[in-house]
């Protein structure tokens, strides 16, 4: 690592966040989190499918997917749950993985070697008059880095250089 | 990319006054270290420092010629950096687009059927 010799660079726990209103009430929006019929319907980019999906909804259970993309390329994720708190939140690891469940590394699909081994997924559903706000927090590598409380100012500060890297 | 340039440059990354620094580069161009501290109550050399660090990870060049040695901000890290996290981005901003489509589905079926 480059800057092992300065104490004063300890990595941010890289976090992304994104939030948006939904126009249904909170239970409807928590169900196609969580249930299999509804989750296999959105999960994914668009033009992808999602022919597997199993969600064992308890603290501890799993959730095992396959995506499809137009291709026909497959991609597995596991992940499992940590938190379940009926319709307000839930908290679960997400990982690559192969269609018997099994954790592989990003690279087994292409990823490059910074992506990952591991994120923490946490949804958090809010009901404001008869819609609900959908907080997505999607945090990653690297494990055991400090919160520094800035992640939100990282994240504004990468998106305004990359509209300026846009223009170069 | 070797593997550790995108801890690096997350690394330089972590520190506010050195975010800070580079979207001054990112909006004014090439700048000394004299007009880069003005901003912060800091001392040149503790400028200086993050600089370094900066310069280190790949984010930043400094000219050889001038006394000044201006400072510019360098555009590949970044590119990968925003890239990694873009990624994640447009998988869920394109996923939600989709549950929205389907919240509409699914009420005017029940509307229907009520």
């Amino acid at each position: 690592m480059a800057n092992n010799a300065d104490p004063n660079t300890e990595p941010p726990e890289q976090e992304l966040v994104i939030t948006r209103m939904f126009d249904a009430p909170r239970e409807l929006v928590f169900k196609a989190w969580t249930e299999p019929e509804h989750f296999v319907r959105w999960w994914g980019p668009k033009g992808y499918t999602t022919p597997f999906c199993t969600i064992d909804l308890r603290p501890g259970g799993i959730m095992h997917n396959c995506m499809r993309s137009p291709e026909g390329r497959e991609v597995w994720t596991r992940g499992v749950f940590r938190e379940i708190v009926v319709p307000e939140r839930i908290v679960l690891t997400d990982s690559f993985a192969d269609a018997e469940g099994k954790v592989v590394s990003p690279t087994h699909y292409g990823m490059s070697p910074e992506w990952p081994l591991e994120t923490l997924l946490t949804v958090t559903f809010e009901e404001h008059a008869g819609e609900t706000k959908v907080t997505l927090r999607h945090a990653g590598i690297p494990s055991g880095a400090e919160r520094d409380g800035a992640q939100q100012g990282w994240v504004e500060t990468v998106d305004r250089l990359a509209e300026y890297l846009a223009e170069v | 990319m070797p593997t550790d340039t995108l801890h690096s440059t997350f690394r330089a990354l972590a520190d506010p006054t050195r975010r800070a620094i580079l979207a001054r580069l990112a909006s004014g161009g090439e700048a000394s270290v004299k007009e880069l501290a003005e901003p912060f109550q800091m001392t040149l050399p503790a400028v200086s420092k993050h600089l370094k660090v900066l310069e280190r990870a790949g984010l930043i060049s400094r000219g050889r010629e001038a006394q000044s040695r201006p400072c510019r901000l360098e555009a590949g890290p970044l590119r990968e950096v925003s890239d990694w996290v873009e990624q994640y981005r447009r998988f869920w901003e394109q996923s939600f687009d989709r549950l929205d489509d389907y919240l509409h589905e699914l009420r005017r079926g029940e509307n229907e059927d009520g």
